[in-house]
């Protein structure tokens, strides 16, 4: 039964990455991001409780730490930074959204086949973590690569990390609490920062297209 | 075959040729429902039905034998797949190994006569509605036919009855996520093969925005008869794939399982019809995007259930 | 004690924060750097011992480092008091940036958990970008958001090939944690498959953030548009912290036994980036951007050293070592002349040495550095790299080393030796006085102090200097035997 509601949130959090990149409205997308990040914060304690009856208050720290951040924190700064802006749509990025869909579904598979020849040397709770790691980290490579808005940059950046987050759990045991609410601050931190800048790249040219940004190139 | 089970397929498939019309009237019932109204009777589409065989049917003088053919043979086509899909109980009147092959042709074969009737009228607009109806309809096979390999691999049989019966329920507990998959990936072929909201929306009388129903504008008396009930077969046969996929019921005959049956299929029904009042038509353009996400969730669940069968 | 290295900064990017007045501002950002560099001094005249269970701790590669950075923070706190003018960013933020960026920097270099050690170098590079982001105009927006984007991505496949690392640790038992003595002590028990992984992803992350191609493309651009002290503080001392990361790593594979896997792949990783700067070298006409193809270079250079292995270990801690030296004293003087002609421009800039003697000695001084020229460091390290490639019998990597190498010498000689002669043009300002005059004077002491010291190491080295050198290219070959040693020692090419 556990098994398979971790099975199930993991699954529901691939098919939330080609959910982000099917859709050309930015607050939706920052919306998905929010649920993608909600389900895998659940991901701690349930991961807690299949070893023993209580999972241990590392896992809930955990839990609580990426709810408050990822779940309201981040999406709520992305909101009011695109609030300022006019745009709220992904107009025309690189890749199609219906290619850029399709392109997500065969880094799926691919990162199902990798994770085939990648035996893990313990038992994990699910044999599907590492795949679902691999397949939202490089559909957020390929989000951040594909998109012109910084904010779906950002975006697609967050993925990665949520894609890390995934790999991260295998770990649960292993990582100091220290070292994971690091992570997550220098994350805050980060998407802070961004925020901020984007707000001036928006101030500066109007616009949130990346591709203005290309002053800077060899002569 | 036992002899009872002959002799039960009879009732059996008088019941379910039938039943159509009636989860046809299912559905307006609930959309009548979300609108706040009380609807037509619940037996309309029979006394539609019956209207129309009563009256004479109209040609065209452009039109050729292939125009009179074509409702005649897509209808004979689906009358001949419901001869291969289980709908009542968990066996099929015909099933053979690799009968869904079989099943391909048959629909491809009724799709393509619906077509060629809809081109030799030589209108534009029916041109425009076969058009759509042959690009949609091979986008959603890729997505069918996914979903028929994940089940295919997890009953090792290429049975349709056997595919989608009861060796499908430990399935559900191996690989839970990887079925929710296949069932929302048959959900949307449904609703493309059968011309539903949020594909087709088969009440508008706009022949700009139809695909299916702009197809038959020029069909009358018993040819559109033939028609309106095949689309009804259609829903109902593909429903029952569906319904048998997302609720196995347990091997052996059981006198409770045919009536729950009919149950699940008005469940459907009322499901159809509530996305169809809770949903808008999605513009042409943004349903292509629909069917590649049923085939990429189709191929997900491939990879999941070959995952799970290989570990 | 070791702890005072990070805490002293903190404390006084905190007291920055704190303070009114702009003045007020910059004694702190010097007394906090000073303060560091006297805790640096002083903690190599004690011996630590070794603590078990600390998150930090003082050893040979961190402790080179660490001092490396504190030397080029010290240098360039005094400069940028001469620097500064106007306020631009919000000058409370900028230094205060600075200080927590020296702090991060420190605990980089000091810790020993893979995690810990990740923490710390995102944290660096997200103190850095404010700092690149100082003149508020387009163009450093645009540098800082790819800057930003970059690192962030990099940093990220690091984390992923950090915790391939800790996968692979939890084949041994019980699980090892992921302090890096500890599991090159263990190494044997890891699990390659996934050991190999994570070196890959680290190399490729912090390979990123290091400036290595072809994840570089953030560099030109960053060191381009940041103000000159704080391209100073990147290519010098924000390099070494990614650098740690990937030789911690490295010491792990060493010691599983996948020296040769590793090693390879950081050769590559270097030729290529050398070969990148030299491309990029040639004909470029912003003196800034050569100056961050030439840290493209340097950086290939240690990788290709530490890949070697041998006598390239040592030369590549020499190496490190000059080019902290030498990319202070560059991009000091790239400032300076930005203040004389107003310009980024190669061809703008001409007759620094008829226009400013000392500026143009000393820019002349730093080009000679930079492109090994032998009085100074770096001509001895990449001569002890080549000896570490002859005696692999590597000659692919021999030729490819040299070649790029002499390309890049050669385009940055064509490019930079008129700006130092020839006439200067017209309608240039006359020398300045008063104020002006004191301002220089404090732009170019540590200018020609990091200089005079690059000079020095190069070309006498003192003992202290060697052995501390010498211990930390150790730490790197954990297998290697005494006679290896032996072997490496012989091999150094010093003067």
């Amino acid at each position: 039964m556990l098994q398979s509601a971790i099975d199930s949130i993991l699954v529901l959090a691939v098919l939330l990455n080609l959910a982000m990149l099917a859709t050309s409205r930015m607050a939706a997308c920052i919306r998905t991001f929010a649920l993608q990040s909600l389900l895998l914060a659940l991901l701690p304690i349930a991961v807690g409780l299949r070893h023993e009856t209580i999972p241990g208050a590392h896992a809930f720290v955990i839990t609580a730490g990426a709810v408050g951040l990822k779940v309201f924190l981040i999406p709520w700064i992305l909101l009011r930074v695109l609030r300022t802006g006019e745009i709220h749509r992904e107009i025309e990025p690189f890749i199609g959204f219906t290619a850029s869909v399709m392109l997500g579904a065969v880094i799926i598979v691919a990162s199902f086949a990798f994770a085939k020849r990648m035996p893990l040397p313990t038992e994990a709770p699910t044999d599907l973590l590492v795949p679902v790691s691999i397949a939202t980290l490089f559909n957020g490579l390929l989000m951040l690569v594909s998109r012109l808005k910084a904010i779906t940059q950002v975006l697609g950046y967050l993925v990665v990390e949520n894609g890390i987050f995934v790999f991260g759990l295998l770990l649960l045991e292993q990582t100091p609490v220290l070292v994971e609410l690091g992570i997550l601050l220098d994350l805050f931190v980060g998407v802070f920062i961004m925020g901020i800048i984007v707000y001036h790249i928006r101030r500066e040219f109007d616009h949130m297209d990346t591709h203005l940004l290309d002053a800077l190139r060899e002569s | 075959m036992t002899a009872v089970r002959a002799v039960l397929f009879v009732p059996e498939m008088l019941v379910v040729l039938a039943l159509p019309p009636l989860l046809m009237s299912v559905i307006a019932k609930t959309k009548a429902w979300f609108g706040g109204r009380v609807g037509p009777p619940w037996l309309q589409p029979y006394f539609d039905l019956h209207k129309l065989i009563q009256k004479n049917a109209v040609y065209s003088k452009t039109t050729t034998w292939i125009f009179r053919a074509g409702p005649i043979i897509s209808l004979a086509a689906l009358l001949t797949a419901a001869t291969l899909i289980p709908v009542l109980s968990n066996d099929s009147l015909l099933g053979f190994s690799g009968d869904i092959i079989l099943l391909a042709y048959l629909l491809a074969l009724g799709r393509m006569f619906t077509v060629l009737a809809a081109m030799d009228t030589g209108s534009s607009f029916e041109g425009m509605g076969a058009s759509r109806e042959v690009t949609f309809g091979a986008m959603s096979e890729p997505a069918l036919f996914l979903a028929f390999v994940v089940m295919a691999v997890a009953t090792k049989s290429l049975q349709l009855s056997e595919m989608i019966g009861p060796k499908l329920l430990p399935e559900w507990q191996i690989a839970g996520p990887a079925m929710i998959l296949v069932v929302g990936a048959l959900l949307v072929v449904l609703l493309t093969e059968a011309c539903r909201v949020p594909v087709d929306d088969p009440a508008t009388h706009l022949e700009l925005t139809m695909i299916h129903e702009v197809m038959v504008l020029d069909h009358s008396g018993p040819e559109f008869a033939f028609i309106t009930y095949g689309a009804a077969l259609k829903f109902t046969l593909l429903g029952s794939i569906l319904v048998h996929a997302a609720i196995p019921h347990p091997e052996g005959f059981n006198v409770l399982s045919p009536p729950l049956r009919v149950l699940e299929l008005g469940g459907l029904a009322v499901l159809v019809g509530a996305i169809e009042s809770a949903m808008a038509r999605f513009r042409l353009n943004r349903v292509p995007m629909l069917i590649a996400g049923a085939t990429v969730l189709s191929a997900i669940a491939v990879v999941l259930v070959l995952m799970r069968r290989t570990v | 004690m070791h702890v005072l290295l990070i805490v002293v900064p903190v404390v006084f990017a905190a007291v920055c924060l704190a303070l009114p007045g702009p003045r007020l501002r910059l004694a702190s950002l010097v007394a906090g750097s000073g303060a560091h560099f006297g805790v640096t001094i002083w903690s190599w005249s004690t011996t630590f011992p070794d603590e078990a269970d600390s998150v930090f701790a003082i050893e040979p590669l961190g402790h080179l480092f660490v001092s490396l950075v504190s030397v080029l923070f010290a240098a360039t706190s005094v400069y940028f008091v001469g620097y500064h003018r106007k306020a631009l960013l919000s000058q409370r933020i900028f230094l205060a940036c600075m200080l927590a960026l020296l702090a991060a920097l420190s605990a980089v270099c000091m810790s020993r958990h893979l995690g810990v050690l990740w923490v710390a170098m995102e944290a660096a590079s997200l103190a850095a970008t404010p700092l690149i982001y100082f003149r508020l105009s387009a163009r450093s927006l645009e540098a800082t958001w790819k800057f930003l984007l970059m690192s962030s991505v990099g940093i990220a496949l690091a984390l992923l090939g950090i915790f391939c690392i800790a996968v692979a640790a939890m084949k041994a038992e019980p699980a090892v944690s992921l302090v890096y003595s500890d599991l090159v002590s263990h190494a044997k028990e890891l699990d390659v498959l996934w050991l190999r992984a994570g070196f890959l992803l680290a190399l490729v992350g912090f390979g990123a953030k290091m400036g290595l191609s072809p994840l570089h493309s953030w560099k030109p651009d960053a060191y381009g548009e940041a103000p000159p002290p704080v391209a100073a503080l990147l290519s010098g001392a924000m390099t070494l912290g990614p650098f740690i990361g990937i030789l911690r790593v490295f010491q792990v594979c060493s010691a599983a036994g996948l020296a040769e896997f590793a090693g390879g792949w950081l050769v590559v990783f270097g030729l290529v980036s050398i070969g990148t700067a030299a491309v990029f070298v040639v004909g470029n006409n912003d003196y800034r951007r050569i100056f961050a193809y030439t840290s493209v270079e340097h950086m290939g250079v240690m990788v290709v050293g530490v890949g070697l292995g041998l006598g390239g270990s040592y030369a590549a801690m020499l190496h490190a070592m000059h080019n902290t030296l030498n990319k202070g004293v560059l991009f000091f003087m790239a400032g300076f002349f930005w203040r004389i002609y107003q310009s980024n421009r190669v061809s703008d800039v001409r007759g620094a040495l008829h226009h400013h003697p000392t500026a143009g000695i000393l820019f002349l001084g730093g080009l000679c550095a930079t492109c090994g020229l032998p009085p100074f460091g770096m001509f001895f390290s990449e001569l002890g790299i080549l000896f570490a490639a002859a005696q692999k019998a590597q000659w692919w990597v021999l030729g490819l080393f040299t070649l790029t190498l002499c390309i890049v010498f050669v385009g940055v000689m064509t490019a930079m030796l008129p700006m130092v002669f020839g006439p200067p043009p017209e309608n240039l300002k006359s020398a300045p006085k008063g104020e002006g005059r004191w301002r220089n004077v404090v732009m170019l002491a540590p200018a020609t102090l990091l200089l005079l010291a690059a000079l020095v190491l190069g070309a006498y080295q003192p003992a202290c200097v060697r052995d501390a050198l010498y211990a930390a290219a150790a730490t790197l070959e954990p297998l290697r035997t005494e006679s290896g040693a032996a072997v490496a020692r012989g091999m150094e090419v010093l003067p």
